[in-house]
């Protein structure tokens, strides 16, 4: 997440959408950058200076990378923004996580180099299926409902990609490099259990308004063009970097 | 039109529940705050639990990182207004120097040993002119020991090398630009380390900077 979200500052001035913008420009400049004389600072920094087995650092890491990536967050609340038995909630979590969690280990472990404004795209992209799939349009348009169940699992891996991507930006050691993977894993997983129970409060709270169905609808379209922003900045930054 | 039906209200948690939930989440927030996000990030650790943790080591690397790099910038902008008058002196001597000590490739001209206590930090270059080429040989015992090979001078800066754990290692550094070209070193290790630097070929000066 070093350079990928720059775009967004950009963009930001523009004023167009001042308060969602606001709000995301401030994520992007809170990220860890890299400054002149090659000093490396923040979550990156100490992951450089740092060798050998720290399970709880990067279980922290992990837990931070989830709660402070909105693009996941977004995902996460499009899936879960329809479902409100635990038992639905928990076998749709389970299978983004187990989605998200093969590739990000597979592509540490076997260096998966792709591009990280392309994998940041499609998970935008991600957001914005979901955003639609939960306004009913699939059914509109196509006459029938897509998997909802395949498509997490699917977009689960690209997630997972886009994870492995800003691993291997952090440049772990290889001294203790599986057992902190591992506990990066898990934070990633605690991080997403902290962010739902926070999503579903809040759902709790607001699905037995009277108006939910109503507010459901623009909150969706809402989603949807968040979504279409993200993809657009990391088209954006993908053309400004070739 | 949704791909859901309203949910019945029976089947939402009670405002009881939210409510309990809420507070629940409050005091996980705060717990976590003071426990795990103060240590980790900013190496503040008021209950002692980030140490026990492991997360304030992590704060006051990412603090001491930050610092750094602020200092750096600093310099950096002091650099580009302040003087180049000596480069060409260096140049020069560096000529002199380069060309008095290019036959005796067996021995080494210089060398330098200290001890770092854990956290301690060091610092060692070599006065270059643009092209010059010198090799080292580094060797640590006792510990191990994290290094940025690096190079400024004249407003630029450039990263040979970094490593973190090393115990060793020999190479030879191109000079990028006209300036001062070596190491920093930190001991990030749980015990003492000695590091003990040997130079050789085209270089003016070695300077000691901490």
């Amino acid at each position: 997440m070093t350079s990928g979200y720059w775009g967004l500052r950009a963009l930001a001035s523009r004023r167009a959408i001042a308060l969602t913008l606001a709000v995301l420009a401030l994520y992007a400049s809170s990220v860890a950058q890299v400054l002149a004389h090659n000093v490396t600072e923040g979550d990156a920094g100490y992951i450089q200076e740092i060798w050998g087995v720290h399970i709880i650092p990067f279980i922290y890491l992990g837990a931070k990378h989830m709660v402070t990536g909105y693009d996941h967050i977004l995902f996460l609340l499009g899936v879960v923004f329809f479902l409100y038995r635990m038992k639905d909630v928990a076998i749709y979590v389970s299978i983004f996580a187990f989605g998200h969690s093969v590739t990000m280990l597979a592509g540490v472990w076997f260096g998966w180099g792709i591009n990280a404004y392309i994998i940041d795209a499609i998970i935008g992209l991600s957001v914005v299926y979901k955003a639609l799939d939960n306004l009913g349009v699939y059914q509109r348009w196509f006459g029938f409902q897509p998997d909802t169940k395949a498509a997490t699992l699917i977009f689960g891996l690209f997630h997972g990609t886009g994870l492995a991507t800003k691993i291997l930006e952090y440049e772990i050691a290889e001294d203790g490099l599986l057992a902190n993977l591992l506990a990066f894993n898990v934070g990633v997983e605690v991080g997403q259990l902290l962010a739902l129970f926070v999503i579903l409060i809040v759902m709790g709270y607001w699905r037995r308004s009277p108006k939910f169905m109503t507010q459901a609808t623009y909150a969706n379209i809402i989603m949807a063009l968040l979504g279409v922003l993200l993809t657009y900045q990391q088209i954006a930054g993908f053309i400004a970097s070739t | 039109m949704h791909n859901a039906p309203k949910p019945n209200i029976e089947d939402l948690p009670t405002p009881a529940q939210l409510r309990r939930s809420t507070i629940i989440a409050g005091i996980g927030a705060v717990a976590i705050g003071l426990m795990v996000y103060l240590p980790a990030e900013y190496g503040t650790d008021p209950i002692g639990v980030g140490s026990i943790l492991g997360l304030t080591e992590m704060g006051e690397i990412k603090t001491q990182l930050a610092e750094e790099a602020e200092a750096d910038r600093l310099l950096d902008l002091e650099a580009a207004g302040g003087d180049q008058s000596s480069s060409l002196l260096n140049d020069i001597f560096g000529l002199f120097v380069g060309a008095a000590h290019a036959q005796d490739v067996e021995v080494w001209r210089d060398e330098t040993s200290f001890t770092l206590a854990p956290g301690d930090t060091a610092e060692w270059k070599l006065v270059m002119t643009e092209g010059q080429t010198a090799q080292y040989r580094v060797s640590v015992e006792g510990g191990r020991i994290n290094f940025d090979l690096h190079g400024h001078g004249g407003g630029q800066s450039v990263t040979y090398e970094r490593g973190r754990g090393s115990t060793g290692d020999e190479g030879e550094i191109v000079a990028a630009f006209d300036g001062e070209h070596g190491w920093f070193w930190r001991n990030r290790d749980s015990q003492a380390a000695t590091v003990t630097v040997q130079v050789r070929g085209e270089y003016s000066e070695t300077i000691q900077t901490n």
